[in-house]
């Protein structure tokens, strides 16, 4: 049986993934990826076009497979990342969400995404903004997500931006 | 002028002592100096010859705080105009870069070629202009001193500096082993990142040559380098750092080391070695074949290289180069590629794509860790008990005069050497900036 996947069941993840990453909560977090997800934020080649090609043009953050982001929270929960610790405040607002294709057990979701920090050690409050693409995958009854693509708009990065924090 | 900067180093060498006053990181006074002497009064990088290959090709870059636009004209000389219309000043070309045969000023139309001439001013004969006015030169202003070493484009906004040949100096030897490996020319992958961070731009200067807070600031780095070594991990991202003995504390004998330059350039080196994660190792024959034995060996050598004072080429996990540009006492612009030698093959272009993004983006697991402890460096600058720093005196007693055997190899002549094992990590390299600091600071310029 193929299953399909409503607007209000694509909103319900994305806002449940943006809970999650505002919370800490990691291990749920990485748990809404397939073993294969592609997690990749392009850089820009020029004003208006961002990098479109992994292996020839340089992107922000690329993993392919969900291991790459094992590694970030290791990282960021290790206690040896000074850039790490104390994690800022966030908050992800997600809207403009349309979904684009469903078809044969998975799906594709655009929307749109700003995520407001306060770095408390540096009293500085900064916003991410830009575009989400999500691709589903329907995997032991469940949606996962298998493809998230992250295009940052404001890419002048003051000092730091991780996986929390887009 | 209310702080004389030489009262701010404190320079006994047969004393040992080198002291550096933490008033340089956030003096508004010295900040404006620094810019007017060393950003705006001498040598800066401005760009590669490669970002602007073909005719009519321009890009856009600054030199201190001044906006500048470096173009090919249509007989293919490359040539650095102040990018401000010389009728009211706006910035003429708006993007970074593109091809145009003609400039036109957005504000009142005035347009100018390739080669910065005026080629039109709107109105012109209607403009009841003074034959003065018609007599003078309506062009983009061109930087007085502006020349290429092997592809890296340099400007001076003042004209009395010395040659570019003379201002790298023995530093030129190791732009060399950026260019050669092996082709001639090095090209930037596509994507540039920019970052700012809230402290002063010396704090970038010196970390790229400071060998000792790797294991201290990146140990979460480390930690994932084991981890992906076990097969855990990140799939297809390796660093080279992997196979390097030079940060392991048990590490023996000469693991790397550190020379100094006239005008202020600094080379800090390590072994790496060419291992399997290095996207050189396929060249590593055609290496040897254009630089010989010793030259092979620096290239697969880790390499910071500072060109004072602006650029920066760290050629470690992957190759970065970076541009500096101070924007406030405590507030730095930081512009970074990853550079790659040309005809580099697809799989090579990948894994050092990949391990870059990983060590040296903001967005990835080294960087980060680097600049937020800058800014912790830039608030306890405020601290003005006991404000001399103590960070310029390990290798006091290793650093010697002139070149050593491994220097000599590939007939470079630094001022000052010093041949570590992995845990002397020389602080006497940063002396070399700020001897030239001082020197640049305090020297008589005419202004």
């Amino acid at each position: 049986m193929t299953a399909t996947l409503t607007r209000a069941e694509a909103e319900d993840l994305l806002y449940r993934e943006a809970a999650l990453l505002d919370e800490g909560a990691w291990d749920d977090w990485l748990a809404l990826y397939t073993e294969d997800a592609l997690f990749w934020m392009p850089a820009w080649r020029d004003e208006l076009t961002p990098t479109a090609d992994p292996d020839r043009e340089l992107s922000l953050i690329y993993y392919e497979g969900r291991r790459g982001l094992e590694d970030r929270v290791i990282r960021a929960r290790s206690g040896q990342s000074v850039a790490s610790h104390p994690r800022p405040r966030s908050v992800h607002m997600i809207s403009n969400v349309r979904l684009i294709e469903c078809i044969a057990n998975t799906a594709e979701i655009a929307s749109n995404f700003t995520v407001s920090l306060h770095d408390i050690r540096a009293e500085r409050t900064h916003d991410f903004f830009g575009r989400y693409r999500h691709t589903l995958r329907r995997e032991a009854g469940a949606w996962r997500i298998t493809r998230k693509y992250i295009l940052l708009l404001n890419d002048t990065i003051p000092t730091v931006v991780d996986f929390y924090s887009i | 002028m209310t702080i004389d900067p030489v009262s701010l180093i404190d320079d006994r060498p047969d004393e040992g002592i080198f002291r550096v006053d933490r008033a340089i990181f956030r003096d508004a006074d010295i900040f404006e100096l620094e810019m007017r002497r060393l950003f705006e009064g001498g040598w800066v990088f401005l760009g590669l010859a490669s970002q602007a290959p073909a005719p009519h090709d321009f890009f856009t870059a600054t030199a201190g705080r001044v906006p500048v636009l470096v173009m090919r004209d249509g007989d293919g000389q490359l040539g650095a105009f102040v990018n401000s219309c010389p009728h009211k000043g706006a910035q003429v070309v708006q993007t970074r870069a593109g091809n145009a045969r003609m400039h036109v000023c957005p504000y009142h139309s005035w347009s100018f070629d390739s080669a910065g001439r005026n080629r039109a001013i709107k109105w012109q004969r209607a403009g009841c202009y003074a034959q003065s006015f018609d007599r003078s030169d309506h062009g983009l202003a061109r930087l007085p001193r502006f020349e290429e070493y092997r592809g890296f484009l340099f400007g001076s906004l003042v004209a009395d500096v010395p040659s570019l040949a003379q201002h790298l100096g023995g530093a030129a030897r190791f732009l060399d082993f950026v260019v050669g490996q092996p082709e001639e020319g090095i090209e930037l992958v596509p994507g540039a990142v920019t970052f700012t961070y809230d402290a002063n731009w010396k704090l970038q200067l010196e970390n790229c040559s400071d060998a000792y807070h790797f294991t201290s600031t990146h140990p979460s780095y480390i930690r994932i380098m084991e981890r992906r070594q076990k097969g855990e991990g990140a799939v297809g991202v390796r660093s080279i750092w992997e196979q390097s003995q030079a940060w392991r504390e048990d590490a023996e004998g000469v693991q790397g080391g550190s020379y100094s330059f006239e005008h202020g350039h600094v080379l800090n080196w390590g072994r790496i070695g060419m291992g399997e994660t290095h996207p050189l190792r396929e060249s590593a024959e055609a290496i040897t074949a254009r630089h010989g034995e010793a030259g092979r060996d620096w290239i697969f050598n880790m390499r910071n290289l500072t060109i004072f004072p602006n650029l920066q080429i760290a050629e470690n996990a992957s190759s970065q180069l970076r541009v500096i540009q101070p924007l406030e006492p405590g507030r730095t612009l930081m512009r970074t590629w990853c550079i790659a030698p040309k005809g580099e093959s697809a799989p090579a272009r990948r894994r050092r794509i990949r391990q870059y993004e990983d060590f040296f983006n903001p967005s990835g697991m080294a960087t980060p860790d680097d600049t937020v402890a800058y800014e912790g460096c830039q608030r306890g600058h405020a601290g003005r008990i006991d404000p001399w720093l103590q960070g310029y005196s390990r290798g006091m007693t290793a650093s010697r005069q002139g070149g050593n055997a491994l220097s000599d190899a590939i007939e470079a002549s630094p001022l000052r050497n010093v041949l570590a094992d992995s845990q002397l990590c020389d602080e006497t390299l940063y002396h070399n900036y700020y001897r030239e600091w001082a020197r640049r600071l305090t020297a008589a310029v005419h202004e």
